[in-house]
């Protein structure tokens, strides 16, 4: 019977501690920079080599390039899509990317939707994607926030 | 005057709580005592094994650590240990250190979580919120270095992903201060109450021949007197340097288990505080040809390399026939091995108890189906 008042004792102790839940989704924790978020794209930067494609184990990546106008000799980069149904967060596609055109970003929310569809993204919202710190929704891509069509 | 039973059949899961996955437990009573019992698993089967045969090398890494998603840092470091030592890779000092640090922090959490559920499933509220926000400690400090909370995909084959960001060794000692009080305080909360020794003492009991017939490991084995931890007995990475006891009880019961895990944490805590005091200051994390992970081929041969996981024996076997996807991976998970003599111990027990033995086996579901 001690030892169990023993115990007791040690919950009426933390009445005078800190509190360490937070109250999410008002506050957020911070994610380090490090954290293997949502992607982010950047187009200028991408020279179609390809090796996101192979590397990723999941087989979401998908991209096309065309022939640049100004310089018939190099590529620039026409559609970049991720499947976020299958991709499993594992970095790898950053990890070898040579110019760092796609990255990882502290966003870890906002991507559940009622739609399967809705999770294939497109260039235009991995470039929009730009929540480094904390995804907002006035930068929200084009279909971010909304809650895609129940079929 | 006698009460005529029959025999029944009761199926406990497979969408049980207390399995903390899909597991079904066939229960075949008379009246409360069971009779006999038979394990089914393969719910959350999704053929690991065979992906790694479609995948290079490096691809598989992450896989891992959706086999015991509790302790995904010794998975990720028991694979790439395989193909390495088909390499016969020199891994950097710096490297081997980090992934020491980081394995111990891993084994920790696992074992935190482990009590705190274990305390849940038995009926007890609290220690699952203590077990949590130590749990987060933990978690952070490798949320720092490797980018995630779980699937940290941080090892890689010849080394580690990242360097340790600034200042994250001084954190972690900081963090293994406090979570030395946090444990203490664990002891004082649940291990003498008298309540849990009850529900716990005397239940489940083990022998050392049931351990080794089996062939179970880890924090089971050693409750049952067998002395084995493989950080000890065969050191791999850099264990050997390293001063730390294996703690061993002989009783075998529920009880003796949660000691040694206890007991465990303790020693993860000692290792991780001279791991930081010994790791060099700077230099490599990683083999110089590990960085180009599209190129990754060893030579045709297999390996099998073993390490000691939360749950137990985590083996890896390795087969390569010289090209760039591996031929054959088979891993012997330790949750798979354990769970199995549940078909033997549950024998004669009563339906009380199948939950508080269930809990202290610490059996991961995602690595008992792979
Ligand atoms: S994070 Fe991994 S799974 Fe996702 S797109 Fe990149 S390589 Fe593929
Ligand atoms: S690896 Fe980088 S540069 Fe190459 S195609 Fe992918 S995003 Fe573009």
């Amino acid at each position: 019977m001690f030892r169990l008042l023993k115990g007791f004792g040690i919950t009426l102790n933390y009445f005078r501690k800190r509190k360490v839940t937070i109250q999410y989704p008002e506050e957020k924790v911070a994610m380090p920079e490090r954290f293997r978020g949502i992607h982010r794209f950047f187009p200028d930067k991408c020279i179609v080599c390809d090796l996101c494609v192979k590397v990723c184990p999941t087989d979401v990546i998908t991209l096309t390039g065309k022939k640049s106008e100004e310089n018939p000799k190099k590529k620039i980069i026409d559609t970049y899509n991720i499947d976020f149904q299958g991709c499993i967060l594992c970095d790898f596609c950053t990890e070898v990317c040579p110019t760092d055109a796609i990255v990882m970003t502290a966003r870890f929310e906002n991507l559940s939707s009622y739609n399967r569809s809705t999770h294939f993204k497109d260039m235009e919202w991995l470039t929009n994607n730009h929540a480094y710190g904390y995804y907002e929704e006035s930068e929200a891509g084009p279909e971010a926030g909304s809650r895609g069509e129940v079929k | 005057m006698s009460i005529n039973t029959e025999e029944m059949i009761l199926n406990m899961g497979p969408q049980h709580p207390s399995t903390h996955g899909v597991f079904r437990l066939k229960l075949h009573v008379n009246g409360e005592t069971i009779t006999k019992a038979e394990p089914v698993m393969g719910y959350l089967h999704r053929g690991s094994e065979k992906l790694a045969e479609g995948f290079i090398y490096t691809q598989f890494i992450p896989y891992t650590d959706r086999l015991d998603y509790m302790n995904a840092m010794t998975n990720n470091y028991i694979y790439c240990a395989g193909v390495e030592k088909l390499l016969d890779w020199e891994i950097p000092e710096r490297a081997e250190y980090l992934r020491i640090i980081t394995m111990e922090l891993n084994r920790i959490a696992s074992h935190q979580l482990w009590w705190g559920t274990y305390l849940l499933d038995i009926g007890a509220l609290s220690p699952f919120l203590y077990a949590l926000r130590d749990r987060e400690t933990v978690l952070d400090r490798l949320n720092e270095i490797s980018g995630a909370r779980m699937t940290f995909n941080y090892m890689r084959i010849g080394g580690v992903k990242w360097d340790a960001p600034d200042g994250w060794i001084e954190k972690v000692k900081e963090s293994v201060k406090v979570l030395r009080e946090n444990i203490a305080e664990y002891d004082e909360l649940v291990t003498g109450n008298e309540i849990f020794q009850a529900r716990t003492m005397n239940v489940g009991t083990l022998t050392k021949e049931q351990v080794i017939n089996w062939g179970l490991s880890g924090p089971i084995a050693r409750g049952s007197g067998v002395d084995i931890d493989i950080r000890k007995t065969e050191p791999y990475s850099i264990y050997d340097r390293f001063d730390f006891e294996v703690p061993v009880e002989t009783k075998g019961d529920a009880y003796a288990r949660y000691k040694v895990r206890i007991a465990e944490l303790h020693q993860s805590l000692n290792i991780i505080e001279q791991a930081c005091e010994q790791i060099p200051a700077e230099g490599d994390i990683i083999h110089k040809k590990g960085a180009r992970i599209m190129m990754i081929k060893p030579p045709a041969a297999e390996a099998y390399t073993r390490a000691e996981a939360s749950k137990g024996e985590i083996g890896v076997y390795v087969v390569s026939n010289g090209k760039t996807k591996p031929y054959r991976v088979k891993l012997r998970r330790p949750s798979f091995v354990n769970v199995s003599i549940l078909q033997d111990m549950l024998v004669g027990e009563s339906i009380q108890n199948v939950v508080a033995i269930f809990g202290s086996l610490d059996v991961v579901l995602g690595e008992v189906d792979a």
